[in-house]
């Protein structure tokens, strides 16, 4: 045989080996199921156990898996889940709740009173280490009383107590001790009360099945949860939304991507309101923005509407650190419009010239390390703009573009940046004391002023609704002229569903809490 | 007196034995270089992610965080060690087969059973591109012969088309299949077609499509295959010209056999030049086409500074590597035990 009759005959071989590959490929049996909802996270849940939810990933495929003594209803009502009542007593210093009996966990044992008083006492134990323990601070007792009943007492008094109870339940039997550990197998494979179980957490899917001994109802038989982190991919999924492929939901489509499912047959757009903010932060320890005509200048200088409009799309310009849709917001205070001669004007007046395209004063410039987050949407292209703007009133920004643990690092930590853009997310009503209270924890931006303390202080300590609404407005218009930040905007948020799916209804923080009520037709 | 034969068991028995100790010597050597070479590494990246900035316990806990808490944190996930120490700990669990456990990718997950699965998907891929472009080379070199003018007009577009990156070549594959999709798909359906079912990227069983384009951009990309083909050819045409093959020929023998034994040598030592740098390249190609091999969890763990995955799937790389030129360091000492007489 030659050499080149030699190759024929191997090239004979390969191709009938690439025929027979071809053919496999075709009868791969197609994967999926018809009754199966499958969505993508940009990020990856940080944990199945509840205590550990550390971004909004884990806080949305909890919702599946366990649930609380008590939830908001549609209507915004308080609603038992595994309490069907309860009791506040007339102190307002404790609540008794009755639990719901025949409710299974997904190992089949009952739920009981036990259950709870883990949960509490876990999450209170100094060695469980998780970053929302202060949600359940305000307990000063847990017991319980027989297998159904069970009764708190609180360290001050409390009004609608049972508001609180929101935080979910995990089961006493699963752990030996109180103290919780991060890396326990229980947080890869947990056992909750909720309509769905794990089935399986790989490496980038989630697998949940309808468990069949759930108290309630729940109408689709599986969750599957694909981590994508682009997206751009979550877009693709979303235009394979029919049965068995692609993904039933996309929970935020960005502004750039809606007009492809504007007139989509298979995809409707849902919009739902997000108790979040965006915001434009001064480092207070710099000498030249702890004068608040700099930082008043600086407000000036950009043009929100044109920022928002040309990356993010549509929302609302805001004037103080809540949302339009808050009870708090202050509809009196109105958000500073661009205008840059006044805002020249403040920095003269505060002192600042022009010396060689900068705004000095002796030897102090307005020379600006501004550190963004690049998982930030847009990040990039905002950071450009609002240099552009500052530029024109001769502020000088140097952009610096960092991932998510290098910007905890730099900000949070180490204070090294003079201004900074991020997002303040909240579950439900902002809270926020612990932004501007001198030396609370999340005041990173080194705030201190003490009639805004004084506010704040006041805020905790009013229990009456009228009086601290009076109170959170008024701390609106305060920060409003104080600026600790630039109150920017909150988004118009919109989801892609498939109109496959039937009684859809959004929690706008949890997204998936009313979830047994979707049908998958 | 009688003078000792060659052939006496006493000197055979002899000769055996020093050449037991030779062996012996030689891959005691290249096991331990190996094994140095596999400590060093994992302790630059070790220690490069345990002072890299931005720290895994901050991301936890964030801004809600105590300095006692991220104390207790640190404690439990052994960050309170320096790296020395650190290091220390983590290469005797490590003797032992236990790579630790991821700390905030997966949390608990073993690295074991994460970075394995994981490799194993790359190299597959890694391994099938370059078989598959091993075997095209040899069949085009035989098929065209020594080099003429006349092939430049087949070998030029070759070359032209292999110049382009491997992630450019799969970006454009993927690019194209989607369209091919989307064509489909343009009588009003929204189910993708069998043989590309979306999404499907965790296992080979759930379809073969993705492995396949995968590997055919890592052969199509990086100069990969005009690589192997024109030193593959070399290889061959010295060898055809070579005075054995001549004496084999004139002998009226087989030349096949002696081809193939001369050609295992080199062709395995292209197969492990190119082995680390194809699977650089299939890191990211893969995570274009969705595959979750060692790309995707190297780049989620890296952002979620995850240091025992980290650390855990390059070793998987630099073992691969290693064991690949103990292989071929083996076959070149029995195809030619000269190799182990020189000690090298």
């Amino acid at each position: 045989m030659t050499q080149k009759n030699m190759v024929l005959s191997l090239y004979k071989q390969g191709s009938l080996l690439l025929l027979g590959m071809i053919a496999l490929v075709l009868c791969t049996p197609q994967l999926g199921n018809a009754q199966v909802f499958r969505y993508p996270e940009s990020s990856k849940q940080s944990s199945l156990m509840p205590f550990f939810v550390e971004n909004m990933s884990a806080v949305r495929i909890t919702e599946f898996i366990f649930e609380p003594l008590v939830t908001k209803n549609k209507r915004g009502d308080i609603e038992g889940v595994l309490a069907y009542s309860w009791t506040p007593t007339p102190d307002g210093l404790g609540i008794t709740f009755k639990l719901r009996q025949g409710v299974k966990w997904h190992d089949g044992r009952p739920f009981t009173a036990r259950d709870v008083v883990f949960t509490v006492k876990a999450a209170q134990d100094r060695k469980t280490l998780f970053n929302s323990k202060s949600k359940y601070r305000f307990i000063k007792s847990v017991q319980a009383i027989g297998d159904y009943q069970v009764q708190f007492r609180f360290i001050q008094p409390k009004k609608k107590p049972e508001e609180l109870f929101n935080f979910k339940i995990i089961p006493a039997h699963a752990f030996k001790s109180t103290a919780i550990k991060r890396l326990d197998k229980f947080n890869r494979r947990p056992i909750g009360t909720g309509p769905y179980k794990v089935e399986e957490a790989a490496l980038r899917v989630t697998k949940l099945v309808k468990f069949d001994g759930y108290w309630g109802r729940a109408s689709i038989r599986g969750v599957e949860m694909i981590h994508t982190p682009d997206s751009s991919e979550q877009i693709n999924l979303l235009k394979y939304s029919g049965q068995g492929s692609g993904v039933q939901a996309v929970i935020f489509i960005p502004p750039k991507n809606l007009s492809i499912f504007e007139n989509s047959d298979t995809v409707v757009l849902e919009p739902y309101h997000t108790v979040s903010w965006w915001y434009l932060a001064f480092n207070h320890k710099n000498k030249g923005l702890s004068d608040v005509k700099v930082r008043q200048a600086i407000a000036m200088a950009m043009d929100r509407e044109e920022l928002l409009g040309a990356h993010l799309g549509q929302g609302d310009i805001l004037s103080g650190p809540f949302t339009e849709s808050s009870p708090y917001y202050n509809f009196d205070v109105e958000a500073r419009e661009q205008d840059l001669d006044e805002a020249k004007s403040l920095l003269d007046q505060a002192g600042y010239r022009m010396k060689r395209g900068v705004r000095t004063k002796g030897r102090t410039k307005l020379t600006l390390d501004f550190v963004l987050n690049k998982d930030l949407p847009n990040s990039q292209q905002l950071a450009l703009s609002i240099q552009a703007q500052l530029k024109q009133i001769g502020v000088d920004v140097k952009t610096t573009f960092v991932d998510a643990a290098l910007y905890q690092e730099k900000v949070f930590n180490r204070k090294q940046f003079d201004l900074t853009m991020n997002v303040w997310s909240f579950n439900e009503i902002e809270d926020i004391f612990p932004l501007f209270r001198t030396g609370a924890p999340s005041n990173y931006i080194s705030y201190s002023n003490k009639a805004i303390d004084a506010k704040l202080d006041e805020s905790r300590r009013e229990s009456d609704y009228k009086a601290h609404k009076e109170i959170m407005m008024n701390l609106h218009q305060m920060l409003n002229e104080d600026l600790p930040y630039v109150f920017l905007w909150s988004l118009d948020i919109y989801s892609g569903l498939s109109r496959q799916l039937k009684d859809i209804f959004i929690q706008p923080y949890y997204y998936y809490s009313f979830f047994k009520d979707w049908s998958l037709k | 007196m009688s003078q000792i034969g060659l052939d006496h068991p006493q000197q055979k028995s002899a000769m055996l034995n020093e050449a037991t100790i030779r062996w012996s010597l030689w891959l005691g050597s290249k096991l331990l270089r190996g094994l140095s070479l596999l400590c060093g590494a994992s302790f630059i990246i070790y220690a490069t992610l345990r002072s890299a900035p931005g720290d895994m316990v901050d991301l936890i806990l964030g801004l809600n965080g105590t300095p006692e808490m991220k104390a207790d944190l640190r404690a439990e996930f052994g960050l309170d060690l320096n790296i020395i120490e650190g290091y220390g700990r983590w290469a005797w669990r490590a003797l032992s087969g236990d790579l630790g456990i991821s700390i905030t990718f997966m949390p608990g997950e073993p690295v074991l059973s994460l970075a394995g699965p994981a490799f194993l998907v790359t190299l597959s891929i890694a391994v099938v591109s370059l078989l598959c472009s091993i075997a095209v080379a040899y069949g085009l070199a035989i098929l065209l012969g020594p080099p003429r003018p006349r092939q430049a007009f087949l070998l030029g577009p070759i070359q032209l088309l292999n110049a382009a990156p491997s992630f450019v070549v799969a970006i454009c594959l993927a690019k194209v299949i989607n369209e091919l999709i989307q064509f489909q798909l343009a009588g009003g359906g929204q189910i993708p077609p069998s043989w590309y079912p979306i999404p499907t990227y965790q296992k080979i069983t759930d379809s073969i499509a993705p492995f396949c384009f995968a590997a055919l951009s890592i052969s199509l990309g990086d100069g990969l295959f005009t690589d192997l083909f024109n030193a593959l050819r070399a290889e061959l045409m010295s060898l055809n010209e070579s005075l054995f093959i001549s004496a084999v020929r004139a002998k009226g023998a087989a030349v096949r056999k002696h081809l193939i034994k001369n050609l295992i040598v080199p062709t395995l030592s292209v197969f492990t030049a190119r082995l680390p740098l194809v699977l650089s390249a299939v890191v990211i190609v893969e995570y274009i086409f969705t595959l979750d091999g060692s790309g995707y969890l190297l780049l989620q763990a890296a952002k979620n500074r995850d240091v025992p995955v980290v650390v855990g799937v390059s070793l998987f790389f630099i073992f691969a590597v290693i064991v690949m030129n103990l292989i071929l360091d083996l076959v070149k000492a029995l195809v030619d035990p000269r190799e182990v007489a020189k000690g090298d």
